[in-house]
């Protein structure tokens, strides 16, 4: 006990842990500088060396000497009752706190300064990141995707064309996982995510974006809430905080939630009550699917808009908006690992939730037509017609792609010529097919000139798609839509914005981002039996919904 | 360290191409005038394999005569109805045939003809365009075909989507009988006036060598390209015409409302506004950051007003548009019919505030941030390039448009963005109101802001 009491006396103890911490400091600060500035990584274990080797000599000059008013002295020759020893003490103890205090602020740095060196130095010895690269042909090389440990999927593809960076979030939620009281939820969420978070009032997410040069906006499918941010490189931090915080801190303020009730009704009487192609989507489509959530429309039930609750906001937003229900594309002016690193600064505390429930309805086969008749006060009468086809995946859905760009593919196209050219029997006619997660819809609608013999058209549709199925389309046809859609991919990758689109859409709907460079090959893999085939399949009378718009006929309620 | 060979490659070539520093450089082009008058604007780019074209032919929709509005616009759209030796069905599989894109578009000043081809396919673009231009079909049953269905278009956009035909309305109410009130696309009653021998006329009149700028921008050679547009151009003739001159419209000195009668309309579409400034208006710069903070992003004073604060509505802007002549500014937005006047109120209130200053200097900073921020956007494609050169020729612009932009916004000012404020926005008691709405709900409600001239939307002219 007397040597424990005596080496306390001299500080030993206090020197020894001083040494310690400054070690430490001394290895850290002086080893990444000798990094950073290029010195071999052997300069790190020398400097350790030296530290390993003082420590005895420090302790060792603790016990023996003891620092005095008139200099350093031997502990033999100091007159006891004039020691400072205690004062000494606190002097070391003082150093403690400071260096204690550098300690702490170089852990805390590391979350907060990116420029620090320490995480650099670090992270390739302790966690070396495995970057995932491409490995299909035709795929550029420069594209990285990485993964999170909270199952945040994120990509990356730099393009230095521009300074300019574009992001997108594809979250998992949309009509597809509603059901009636939520309908339009997640479109309602895609606006509730600009009003505010804990951290920020309502208009700051927008304000702080835009100050740096920023624009946002987003938009909600069936089955995806995709969030885009387009801004120069100058603001790619200020880019992370703001989506961190809104992923991580979302305030649902009741009386937002009241005001922001008011701008979607806007919203849908612009695009369906005040517009006569919106308001005959929204009940087709619905008349189309009698099981599947696809029958909602995005926009929502006007009732169910009306009356959500704070209660179904809030367990919406922590199901569906938790990271491992995220997929992050970015494109432009980056590299992958400054994405990678300030995702994990950004991101990388969020925890992960349960995921969301799985779909399980399937929509039963249709087994006869279905009609529906919408009058409202107009000359130019409108005419729908869908049928049940494939989910993005579906073998058939490539083929069927093409087959509607023969159909309705511009001003060339078979039915654009027909019925608009020759004939005159329609204003304009087109099409789309939706490539979602579930089997959907290919739709095809029509503008009808005034005064309009709309049973007719139709009869005159219906036997254009059926002779498809009996004499197929020609080689040249099938030629001329493979270029088309050739040239549109070019077109579309041609920017950053389509870049991001591009892959985002091949991971979020075929589960690979390389699944975006694999148009050319199954374009020249698809034939025209293989469409022949498609279109006797899915050009089912008995699959077919049919909606018209038209005026009130005279004497008719 | 991470940008890979590909990259670094990629990064030379475009060096010498558009530059990026406090602002956009534009790239060195190749300017060519042929000995008819034709421009033709050359830039060399290899990143992907496309080439944009833009071919301008001065002259547009402002020319049209007062009973023909729509003319030029029609003449637009019977160029892409067969050409040379095709057919108007010929032409079109041509054009789809190699996967390219072809389109025509009028504007008030301008016939603008816009294309992107594969590069491989760059010669078969030319022919096609130089067939376009030069020896149009212009066929008269395709004529008649087309202004019909331009006719009935009209009425499905007045069922389906009125608020797509509110500026026509907008214009030829604040404007009258200038020719920036003309309706580009025409009116039912115009179109109908419309014979094939006036669409023979104007191509003879009004279409020619000394009105066309050709600009390709893209993946090919310079010297290749340069010689087979100057084979294709270099006979064509002149137009018969002058380039008309226009005189400045007159400003609205007090109040007016139009409203247009949609019954059972369950929203209300407005426009508020007057006449504004040139393109050669001097203070560019400063408008273009107060008509950011005004109405030209989310977080701009209208949208903040009309929906983030109210939910009156889904959205809210305002528009400048800069001709040779002064044009319009118009403040547009729309709300459920109930909130008619409260809205307007709000979109006046905020004309007023920025009227009354209050423009600081971070809102000033976050402006010019927001406005440069985006503006390298706007050249990342070879159309849009093409596009740039051939309009900064068209209206006599040089580079210096594009390069200076970011010193000229760095030097606006406080006091400079307050005074060209006063000088482009109009006050309190010269607001042209333009309303489109159910009349019998509205109309009591909109009397206060000035006398009323009412027309029911099935009229089929826009016009008062």
């Amino acid at each position: 006990m007397a040597l424990f009491s005596e080496l306390r006396r001299r500080n030993v103890f206090k020197v020894a842990l001083l040494y310690a911490l400054a070690s430490l400091i001394v290895f850290w600060v002086v080893g990444g500088t000798l990094l950073a500035i290029g010195a071999p990584a052997w300069a790190n274990e020398f400097i350790f060396m030296v530290m390993l080797i003082g420590y005895p000599v420090a302790m060792i000059f603790a016990w023996s000497y003891e620092i005095t008013p008139d200099g350093l002295k031997k502990s033999l020759d100091v007159d006891q009752t004039q020691s400072v020893v205690f004062k000494t003490g606190q002097k070391l103890n003082a150093a403690m706190a400071v260096f204690a205090v550098l300690g702490a602020l170089a852990l805390v740095g590391e979350r907060l300064m990116p420029t620090f060196e320490l995480p650099k130095i670090i992270e390739p010895i302790l966690l070396p990141p495995v970057y995932e690269i491409p490995d299909k042909d035709g795929v550029p090389e420069e594209i990285r995707a990485y993964t999170l440990d909270n199952g945040l999927r994120i990509i990356v593809w730099p393009d230095h064309d521009i300074p300019n960076v574009v992001m997108y979030n594809f979250v998992r939620a949309g009509g597809r996982n509603e059901y009636p009281g939520i309908t339009g939820l997640s479109h309602f969420f895609e606006h509730m995510m600009f009003n505010g978070t804990e951290r920020r009032a309502q208009g700051e997410f927008d304000g702080s974006m835009e100050a740096v040069g920023g624009a946002n906006n987003a938009y909600t499918s069936k089955d995806f809430t995709v969030y885009q941010d387009w801004f120069p490189r100058s603001a790619l931090e200020t880019i992370f905080d703001l989506e961190g915080d809104r992923l991580e801190n979302l305030a649902i303020d009741p009386s937002v939630v009241e005001s922001e009730r008011g701008v979607v009704y806007s919203e849908r009487r612009l695009r369906y009550d005040n517009d006569n192609f919106g308001r005959l989507y929204l009940e087709v489509n619905a008349t189309a699917f009698i099981a599947h959530p696809y029958q909602f429309p995005v926009i929502g039930w006007s009732s169910d808009v009306e009356s959500w609750t704070q209660e179904d906001l809030e367990s919406y937003f922590r199901t569906y908006y938790a990271p491992n229900n995220l997929t992050m594309v970015f494109t432009g002016d980056v590299t992958p690992d400054e994405i990678f690193e300030l995702s994990e600064k950004y991101f990388g505390g969020i925890d992960a939730q349960t995921p969301p429930q799985v779909i399980r309805t399937t929509e039963p086969e249709q087994l006869g037509e279905r009609r529906l008749l919408v009058k409202v006060d107009t000359q130019t009468p409108l005419l729908h017609v869908t049928f049940h086809a494939g989910s993005a995946t579906d073998p058939m859905t490539l083929p069927l792609s093409v087959l509607l760009n023969v159909l309705v593919g511009g001003e060339s196209s078979r039915l654009h010529r027909a019925f608009v050219e020759e004939e005159q029997i329609a204003l304009s006619i087109d099409g789309f097919q939706m490539e979602g997660i579930d089997p959907g819809l290919v739709y095809f609608y029509l503008t009808l000139p005034p005064g309009a013999d709309i049973a007719a058209t139709e009869g005159r549709l219906l036997e254009e798609l059926l002779r498809i199925a009996e004499t197929g389309i020609t080689e040249a046809e099938l030629n001329k839509a493979r270029n088309i859609m050739i040239a549109d991919f070019w077109r579309g990758i041609s920017t950053i914005n389509g870049k991001a689109s591009a892959l985002g859409n091949a991971e979020v709907f075929h589960g690979d981002y390389q699944h975006a460079f694999s148009l050319p090959d199954d374009l020249s893999a698809v034939s025209a039996e293989q469409i022949q085939a498609v279109a006797a399949a899915v050009f089912d009378r008995n699959k077919m919904t049919v909606g018209v718009l038209r005026a009130r006929e005279e004497g008719e309620q | 360290m991470s940008i890979r060979s590909s990259t670094s490659c990629l990064l030379l070539v475009l060096l010498t191409s558009v530059a990026f520093g406090d602002g956009v450089t534009l790239p060195a082009a190749e300017r060519v005038v042929l000995a008819n008058g034709t421009v033709l604007i050359l830039n060399e780019s290899h990143d992907v394999p496309l080439i944009g074209l833009r071919a301008i032919v001065r002259g547009g929709a402002a020319a049209d005569p007062i009973d023909k509005h729509g003319l030029a616009a029609l003449f637009a759209d019977l160029l892409q109805k067969g050409a040379g030796e095709r057919s108007s069905a010929d032409f079109a599989e041509a054009i789809a045939s190699v996967g390219g894109k072809l389109d025509v578009a009028v504007g008030l000043e301008s016939v603008n003809i816009s294309a992107s081809f594969m590069a491989k396919d760059a010669s078969f673009m030319v022919e096609l365009v130089s067939d376009m231009l030069l020896t149009p079909l212009l066929d008269s049953k395709e004529f008649s075909a087309l202004r019909d269905r331009s006719i009935n278009l009209i009425k499905a956009a007045k069922g389906s989507n009125p608020g797509q035909l509110m500026s026509s309305y907008a214009n030829a109410f604040l404007f009258g009988n200038h020719p920036y009130g003309n309706p580009v696309g025409g009116s039912e009653s115009s179109l109908a006036k419309i014979t094939h021998g006036d669409l023979i006329a104007y191509y003879a009149d009004m279409v020619g060598s000394d009105r066309l700028i050709v600009s390709v921008s893209g993946d090919f050679e310079i010297p290749a390209m340069q010689e087979a547009l100057t084979t294709a151009f270099g006979d064509w003739r002149p137009a018969a015409k002058p380039l008309q001159e226009l005189e400045a419209p007159l400003s609205a000195d007090s109040s007016r409302v139009f409203l247009i009668d949609k019954p059972g309309a369950t929203q209300t579409y407005f426009h508020i506004g007057n006449v504004g400034v040139a393109r050669s208006f001097s203070g560019r710069a400063e408008l273009d950051l107060a008509n950011t903070i005004f109405g030209g992003r989310f977080t701009s004073m209208l949208v903040t007003e009309l929906r983030t604060k109210s939910g009156l509505s889904y959205s809210a802007s305002s528009k400048l548009s800069r001709n040779a002549q002064p044009g319009s500014v118009f403040i547009s937005s729309f709300t459920e019919t109930s909130t008619t006047t409260a809205a307007l109120d709000v979109a006046l209130a905020t004309l007023n505030r920025l009227h009354d200053g209050g423009l600081d200097e971070a809102m000033i900073a976050s402006s010019r941030n927001y406005v440069m921020g985006q503006f390298p956007t706007r050249f990342e494609t070879a159309g849009q390039l093409a596009g740039h050169f051939a309009s900064l020729e068209a209206n006599g612009l040089d580079s210096s448009y594009i390069n200076g932009y970011g010193d000229s916004l760095s030097s606006a000012t406080v006091e400079s963005i307050a005074a060209v404020i006063d000088a482009v926005y109009p006050g309190p008691d010269e607001l042209v109101f333009v309303i489109l709405g159910d009349a019998k709900l509205v109309r009591e409600q909109v009397a206060p802001y000035g006398p009323i001239t009412e027309i029911s939307l099935s009229r089929p002219r826009f016009h008062p």
